[in-house]
Parts: structure tokens; sequence; C-alpha cells
């Protein structure tokens, strides 16, 4: 076998040859045609054409025997390339695997998540930046996390120290009104207005108060066995002065069968009254309220459904949310604080049960929550 | 006539529980922190204490677990701007007969007292 180099001049050298043998064939060839070179000149043209046939044998097996070194040091070389590269893979894959881990661990809310950096400067780098993220992000969140402590208990705490003026502004208003036959019919009035103002500001400071502890994780039900008609028909009973007030119709139609459930009763109290009063609230005079309650197989469903103006679906979207209030359209009433609905859907999950609403525009509205039974409650509660 | 000894850290909140007690038929004992209140009921006994639960100096509920300790036994409301006995750091080893939360509910707290004294109060 023989080189490529070596090949390229042998190849140059064999085209030469042949020039040559051509050339010493025609001198010969025209000694021939003038009849002066004799038998030597004929015999010079034959071994011209065999001594170019041997260098023609000679070229073909060098060109063969250089094609086969050529083709096996391609293979050679691509072999060598391959493993080059699949050990280039090697050390990309390891760190690239750890980092699709650590990113899942990342994304799964592990924020403390961080990748060995080394190998090829490359992935080196890609560690190095995946580290300073999540760094960031671990520090952003802690910092959330901080804010949002700071803010809950700042509203526990201004909701705890409003209230001390709040109860003075509302005992000595309640004062004075309880002396009302010595006041002028304008004075009884502005008192009125200042009582119904501190109510106002009650309620906003509870159900703030409810939420941020709903927030912080600290808003907690205690469930009691429960009878729930009873406790439906008095706040019913109760919403009435306000419902008469406005020559609405406030009925209930509670199933014989209601069970006894597991339940706070004060919480339930509360989104009864948050659902009646929003329906009260929203409804012209004369509007129909009905609530209801009947079992739907292990749930109890309560529901509160007006005849008012209703709510349109871009509003029903959102209605659940905070600070998320109807227009108050055809009334006057509204005086809610538009926390009510999140709270009473904070407390409806708090007693692992469900809330919603439906409506439609110009017929009415139906908010509906349901609470899970629980197995059969005991008839005979402890004494 | 029945006594009341309020404690309260506000003179206003002191004012306004005053007037309305005396107005429902009560004798009115005041004190402005935990001290006074061991003091006033060392003095004379008093026949209800509605404690403030937060207090500066000795809080009420600490005033109270003296008071027990010492054998007295009157019925004690507390009174709190917390909403719950949980939130105002009530202790369950102490004998509690009401808890009241701020804005007072007027009508509840002298019927409540009205039962714990066993007053013939008149609603004022």
């Amino acid at each position: 076998m023989i080189g490529v180099g070596r090949f390229i001049q042998k190849r140059q050298d064999f085209e030469d040859a042949i020039a040559r043998s051509y050339q010493v064939e025609m001198a010969a060839r025209v000694k021939v045609a003038q009849g002066t070179g004799g038998l030597a000149a004929r015999r010079v043209v034959r071994e011209q054409a065999t001594h170019r046939e041997d260098l023609r044998d000679q070229i073909s097996n060098d060109t063969r025997d250089t094609a086969i070194l050529v083709a096996a040091g391609l293979i050679a070389g691509l072999t060598g390339a391959l493993l080059l590269f699949s050990g280039l893979l090697a050390s990309l894959r390891r760190p690239l695997e750890d980092l699709v881990d650590a990113a899942g661990r990342l994304a799964g809310g592990d924020l403390s998540t961080r990748v060995a950096v080394g190998g090829l400067s490359e992935t080196a780098t890609l560690g190095a930046a995946f580290n300073e993220m999540a760094g960031q992000l671990e520090l952003e969140a802690s910092q959330r996390e901080m804010l949002d402590r700071l803010k809950d208990e700042f509203v526990l705490t201004a909701s705890h120290e409003l209230r001390s003026p709040l109860t003075s502004v509302q005992g000595f208003a309640e004062l004075l009104m309880l002396e009302r036959d010595t006041l002028t019919a304008n004075q009884v009035e502005t008192v009125q207005i200042i009582l119904d103002n501190c109510n106002h500001l009650v309620r906003l400071l509870n159900d703030l108060l409810d939420l941020a502890r709903s927030d912080a994780g600290r808003l907690s039900v205690r469930m009691r066995p429960t009878e729930l008609a009873p406790l439906i028909d008095e706040v019913v009973r109760t919403m009435r002065a306000q419902t008469d007030g406005s020559q609405q119709v406030l009925t209930e139609e509670l199933d014989p069968q209601l069970p006894t459930v597991e339940v706070e009763a004060d919480r339930i109290r509360q989104i009864l009254v948050n659902l009646i009063t929003n329906a009260h609230e929203y409804s012209p005079e004369g509007a129909s309220i009905e609530v209801k309650a009947r079992v739907i197989g292990d749930d109890v469903e309560v529901s509160v459904t007006d005849d008012g103006p209703g709510i349109p679906e871009t509003q029903l979207e959102h209605i659940f949310e905070r600070f998320v209030r109807g227009d108050a359209g055809l009334t006057q009433r509204v005086g809610g604080t538009g926390l009510g609905l999140a709270i009473s859907k904070s407390l409806v999950e708090l007693h692992g049960g469900t809330i919603e609403a439906d409506s439609t525009v110009g017929s009415g509205s139906s908010f509906r929550f349901r609470l899970p039974l629980k197995g059969p409650a005991p008839v005979a509660e402890a004494s | 006539m029945k006594t009341v000894l309020i404690a309260d850290d506000s003179e206003t909140i002191l004012l306004l529980m005053r007037t309305r007690l005396e107005l429902a038929g009560y004798m009115v004992q005041t004190a402005a922190d935990g001290q006074e209140v061991t003091e006033r009921v060392l003095e004379s006994e008093p026949d209800l204490l509605l404690l403030d639960a937060m207090m500066p100096r000795k809080s009420g509920i600490e005033a109270l677990r003296e008071l027990r300790a010492a054998g007295y036994e009157m019925p004690v409301m507390i009174v709190s701007a917390h909403q719950t006995p949980g939130d105002a750091d009530a202790p369950t080893d102490l004998e509690i007969d009401g808890f009241i939360t701020k804005p007072i509910d007027f009508e509840r707290l002298l019927s409540e007292i009205a039962t714990l004294t066993g007053a013939e109060a008149t609603q004022g």
C-alpha cells in the first residue's frame, strides 16, 4: 500500500511515462513510415504498446489500494469523531439531567433547590445561572411571605385598635338614643346616622378580620352537632325586620327531614345573614326572597333565591371575590362591605362544603351552599 | 343594690359603661388596671367583675388569677376587643362567666349581668 501523497506523485509519473511512451512509439512509427527503422522500429512500436498496458495495470492497482486506504482513513476518522462526540455528550448529559431534575423540584415549590456546578464551561455557566435564579426566587418568596405576615398582623392589630374608639362612638350615640324623648326629630335622625355608620364599620372590621384570619390560615370552625331547621328559622325571623321594612316577602321552605349536621352554628348563621342581606339589599321593594333547605344525597343544600334584578354574567364570574359588588341599580340600600360573599365562601369551604350562584338578568338570583352530612348524626345531643 | 367593678384602661369606655350600668340600677366602681382591680376587690367585695382583657401594668387576666387563688369567687365577665376568647388569650384554667366583645352590645351585657348577679335590673 502507498500513501495518498505518493499516489498522487505516482499518478503524475504514470501520465509522464504514458506520454513519453507515445512519443517513442510515434518516433518509431515515423521511421517505419520512412522505411528507415527496419525491424527494430516495428519492435519498438509493439514494445511501447505492451509497456503502456503494464503501466496502466500498475496504476490501477495503486488506485485501488489508495481508495481502500482513503476509505479506511475515513472510517477511522468518523469512528474517532463519534467516540469524541459521545464523550462530549456524556459530559453534557449528566449536568443537563441534573438541571432538568432541579427545575422540576423548583417548579414543584422547593425553592432551596440548587445544582452542583461543574463539567464543561457551558454547563457550569448554565448551572451557575440556574442557582442564581433559584436564589433570587427563594429571596423573593421569603420577602413575600414576610410581607403577607406583616399585612395579616397589621389587619389584626388595626381591627383590634379601632374597636375601642368605635365602642365609644357607638356607645355614646346609643346613650343619646336612650334619651330620644328629649331630642328633636332632626337630632334623632342625626344620631341614627351615626349609629348606622358605626354598624357598617363594625361589619367592615369583622369582615376584614375574618379575611385576614382566613389568609393567615387562622380562621377555624368549631363543629358541633346542630339542628339546622331552628337555626335557619331564627335567622329568617330576625331578617324579616329588614325585609318587611321594604315590603319584601321573605319566606322559608324547610325539608321536615332536615338532619342534625356538624357545623359551627354562628358561622352558618353568618353565611345565611350574608346571603339574605344581599338578596334584600339588591332587590327592589316588594320583591320575594325564598330560603330553602333540603337534603340532596350526602349533603344539605341551603338556597336563597330572589326575584330581583339579577346579576350579569360578567359580574357573576367574580361574585365570590373580595370587594366585588353588584350595581346598586334599583335600590339605595346597598350597605355591604363587598366582603360578605368572599367570607361566606371561605366559611362554607371550612365546613367541607361548596357554594355557587346563578342568575338571570331580569328574573333574579339564586345562591346555594351545600354542607356534607358526615354520616348519620345522633338525634339526641349529649347534655 | 348590686355592685359591679369595671376595669378598662380607657377613661371614655369607663365613663360609657358606668353611665349605662348606673342607668340600669347598679352601683359602679372603676379600675384602670389590674393592680387597681385587686385593690378594689380587697376593699369592698363587688358582686361582679367586668374586666378588659388587655390593660397596662397588670392585665385583667392576671388580676383574676390572683383573686381566684385568694378564694374570691364572684362572677367575672371579660370584655375584649378580640372577637373570641381564644384570640383574647383567655385562660382555659380560669372560670369565666361571660365573654363580651367590643363594640359592646349593651342589651346583651346588661341581661347577662342581671342573670349573673341575680339582680332585678331596671333595663336602662
